[in-house]
């Protein structure tokens, strides 16, 4: 938007390409197709998380609901989709169209809901969103019984449907499109978040809507004052967050033929991560689709290199960790010069 | 002079001090004296440079020129720290108590009587109950300040400069939040301070209080000093003179056309519970009104509530014969009413957007069919008004946050240019603003009434007002207090409705 972040955006793109360019010269395996297209594979659930998160954050909020969405819009699917109910009324097809829908429609109602607590009673969001983090992981847990819905037993009547139901929503989340040149094909939910973090960044730079999420972000009563609809803004972007966490939801369901209770946790953090490391500023105002991009990647090629090297997971979270602070004292550094430069552009006024 | 040479010297000499803001000279070459036992009082009208004066007792502001001495031995404090210990203290306006903390915990605040960081509650609530009790006060050391009164929370104030051993005490507008009882109170204790040998500066803007209370009476004007002396020697009228006897004067800018006769706004009675009550005036396409009145009077809030940011809980609006209640600022806009905030940083502009995006951000939807915003149609509109208020640099692309004070103000006007608002309440325009880009507000406000808008400027600068209004409403302590029409209005008319009326008159 402004000169701050297109600083930030080049800088995590740069720091981004720096670490490819020493992960190819250094890890052998590294810069194969193969090894890259995995990374973007393991990368897609948090950029459609992290998508969803700077929206909420650029309007100075934070959602840390997602992780726990990302549960109970995935058990809701599964149940959905190994429904007895629901195969033998539109089959697997139909079931795997709406579990679909289901898991978005979960993440989308319950985001709705955070939104309007936030909106309408000004409830400050980490709170809001910590007890709908609670409350969705107790609600998955409660579906299920604490067990994960997923593969059918040999025994079941349905079983044949069940595992085709199952297969129909795997060509989501783990399917692959043939591409020539590329003999494990391209992963579809890489596809899927390229595709959302494009239409994302058409919204925040090119619609009306998205002009409004940086105005109420950057100062929410000179919007107010502006006549821009500040609740109905901030009800939105809960809602897009949480929609984006029912679809990544479907994909987690889809990849691994099953939904469990426990699945997502921890992965608001993540998306968060990948916000801030993408040049989001939690004090709301600053951030683009692009960055949440960059910053899942540069999580993600992380992850992957440390891994080709061997490295311990515990190392990979400590360096996580680092990058995450790194990521921030940029931003802090970027926000310190701006006042600089404002206080020497003579703002001050008054007697 | 005299008088020092009498008491043997002042305790604070302030000489040629001098503050300069960017674009304002907040205080030119100033001299003040206050001397031990004595109540020097400080008068002016709003941003005649008496918070900066404060402030830079306080050590909170730094002068650019001149010298202080503090009994006898020049000084210069760089932070307020620095000025307590020498024992400054100043008590302002907005009270500085912890709320939920115990009136002895704030009397002790910073200096807790403490064994090796362990806090000695039982001395903190009998040296506080000491202190309180000098200054007359009968309420429990240990009550929360956010259950104290206003009064007794000033006492809190009064009893942490006891407790600093402060040698002069500065208060700030003491009395404007004060019924005619405490009022009194507070003048005894004053005095009981004075007899301790306590230097007093007092500052406020009920002129028969600060000749009662006062020895001596300096008046500030745009940040000169205009009058020193003894309170007994003026009047009323003679302080008034002094506080609006003018340097600077700008051209009356007429009007070409004549106001509508029918009224577009019209307010009836309107209240809002704790900030005005009883309000009513007519506005008029084509016409500037003018809402004068001193800090607090309630005009900002009238603005709010017409521009739909604040409810009224009384009386009612009409704007074009039909009723008008907006229920936001999104409504008010719909029907064509815009505010434009005294705050330009907090509620005029988004500062991290662009120029070009703020222009846009009240007409967003015009250059947007469908939700997409047209980039061509928003450059090209955004380019146009920049040109028409003239904003320096004419850069569309750069952040707001980057212009200068007077810029970023013309930028708030070509927001709502670009809005086509039928009313526009401008609150303090030209606060912080050079005088010459002052003199171009002026002329495109009054190039808005031309084009048959209707125009409510509040302004706390008596000569823009009188340079600018077709009519003055006054307002004083949340009332109508007169209307006055352009011909017959002067500044001492105006200030003598604004002024408020002592307690103890």
């Amino acid at each position: 938007m402004s000169v701050r972040p297109r600083v930030a955006r080049f800088g995590v793109a740069l720091a981004l390409a720096g670490i490819v360019l020493l992960a190819g010269i250094f890890i052998p395996g590294f810069m194969s197709r193969a090894n890259l297209t995995t990374i973007l594979l393991h990368v897609s659930i948090n950029g459609i998380l992290a998508l969803g998160a700077i929206f909420v954050i650029i309007t100075a909020g934070i959602d840390l609901s997602v992780g726990s969405l990302v549960g109970l819009a995935g058990v809701l699917a599964a149940a959905t989709l190994t429904g007895g109910d629901v195969l033998r009324l539109v089959g697997p097809g139909g079931a795997a169209v709406l579990a679909v829908v289901v898991g978005i429609a979960t993440g989308g109602v319950v985001g709705l809901l955070n939104g309007g607590v936030v909106a309408r009673l000004g409830v400050a969001p980490f709170i809001v969103t910590l007890a709908t983090m609670t409350a969705a992981r107790g609600a998955a847990r409660l579906v299920t019984g604490g067990v994960p819905i997923g593969f059918p037993d040999p025994g079941d009547p349905l079983y044949g449907r069940k595992v085709a139901a199952l297969d129909a929503l795997h060509a989501l989340g783990g399917g692959r499109i043939p591409v020539p040149g590329l003999p494990t094909g391209f992963p579809v939910p890489a596809l899927v978040m390229l595709l959302l973090i494009a239409v994302g960044g058409f919204v925040l730079t090119r619609t009306r809507f998205g002009r409004h999420v940086y105005a109420v972000g950057g100062n929410e009563e000179a919007s107010r004052l502006s006549g821009v609809a500040v609740g109905r803004i901030k009800l939105s972007v809960y809602g897009i967050s949480g929609a984006c966490a029912g679809l990544a939801a479907v994909l987690l369901v889809g990849q691994l033929r099953s939904g469990g209770p426990d699945a997502g946790m921890l992965y608001e953090l993540n998306a968060i991560a990948a916000a801030v490391i993408g040049g989001t500023s939690l004090f709301g105002g600053i951030g683009t689709a692009w960055g949440a991009l960059t910053g899942a990647l540069l999580i993600g090629v992380l992850n992957n290199g440390l891994d080709l090297l061997g490295v311990q997971a515990f190392w990979q979270e400590i360096a996580k960790g680092v990058i995450i602070l790194l990521a921030v004292l940029f931003d802090v550094g970027m926000k310190r010069a701006d006042a600089r430069r404002m206080r020497e552009s003579g703002l001050r006024g008054g007697s | 002079m005299t008088l020092a040479a009498q008491r043997g010297g002042p305790l604070l000499a302030l000489s040629a001090v001098t503050k300069r803001f960017p674009g304002v000279l907040a205080l030119d070459a100033v001299d003040f004296e206050a001397l031990p036992g004595r109540v020097h009082a400080l008068v002016g009208e709003n941003g005649a440079g008496k918070s900066t004066l404060l402030r830079i007792v306080a050590g909170a502001e730094q002068p650019d020129g001149g010298t202080i001495a503090f009994a006898g031995a020049p000084v210069s404090f760089s932070a307020p720290r620095d000025a307590l210990r020498a024992g400054i203290t100043v008590i302002y306006q907005e009270l500085s108590l912890v709320p939920q903390l115990g009136a002895d915990a704030n009397i002790f605040l910073g200096m807790e009587p403490a064994w090796h960081g362990l806090l000695d509650r039982r001395v903190t609530t009998a040296r506080a109950a000491d202190a309180l009790r000098r200054l007359g006060a009968d309420f429990d050391p240990t009550t929360p300040a956010r259950d104290l009164s206003v009064a007794e929370q000033q006492l809190v104030e009064l009893a942490r400069a006891l407790a600093r051993d402060a040698r002069l005490i500065a208060l700030d507008e003491p009395t404007a939040a004060l019924s005619q009882l405490e009022t009194e109170r507070l003048f005894s204790q004053v005095r009981r301070l004075c007899e301790r040998g306590i230097a007093v500066i007092f500052v406020s803007h009920r002129l028969d209080e600060v000749r009662r209370l006062a020895d001596e009476i300096t008046v500030l004007r745009d940040g000169r000093r205009v009058f020193t002396g003894g309170a007994s020697t003026v009047d009323d009228a003679g302080l008034i003179r002094h506080m609006v006897g003018r340097d600077v004067e700008y051209a009356r800018v007429p009007p070409t056309a004549r106001p509508a006769s029918e009224p577009l706004l019209e307010l009836r009675g309107l209240g809002r519970r704790g900030a005005f009550e009883e309000v009513s005036f007519t506005l008029r396409r084509g016409e500037i009104l003018g809402l004068a009145g001193l800090v607090g009077a309630g005009r900002t809030e009238v603005a709010r509530c017409i521009a739909g940011a604040d409810r009224f809980d009384r009386g009612e609006m009409t704007l074009a014969g039909t009723r008008y209640r907006p229920a936001s600022p999104r409504e008010a806009i719909a029907r064509g009413v815009v505010y434009l905030p005294e705050d330009r940083k907090t509620q005029g502009l988004v500062l991290g957007l662009k120029v070009r995006e703020n222009v846009t951000l009240a007409a967003l939807a015009r250059f947007s069919p469908r939700g997409i915003v047209r980039r061509h149609a928003e450059r090209e509109a955004a380019a146009r008004q920049v040109a028409a208020v003239e904003l320096r640099p004419p850069d569309t692309e750069r952040p707001a946050g980057t212009l200068s004070g007077g810029n970023q103000q013309k930028l708030v006007l070509a927001k709502w240019l670009l809005a086509e608002a039928a009313v526009l309440l401008f609150d303090e325009p030209t606060r912080g603003v050079d005088v010459a880009t002052k003199v171009e507000l002026h002329r495109i406000i009054r190039s808005l009434a031309d084009a048959g808008r209707a125009v409510l400027v509040i302004s706390s600068e008596l000569p823009e007002i009188l340079a600018l209004a077709d009519r003055i409403v006054v307002m004083r302590e949340g009332r109508v207090a007169g209307e006055l029409a352009a011909g017959t209005a002067t500044a001492e008319r105006v200030l003598a409705l604004a002024l408020p009326a002592s307690h103890a008159a």
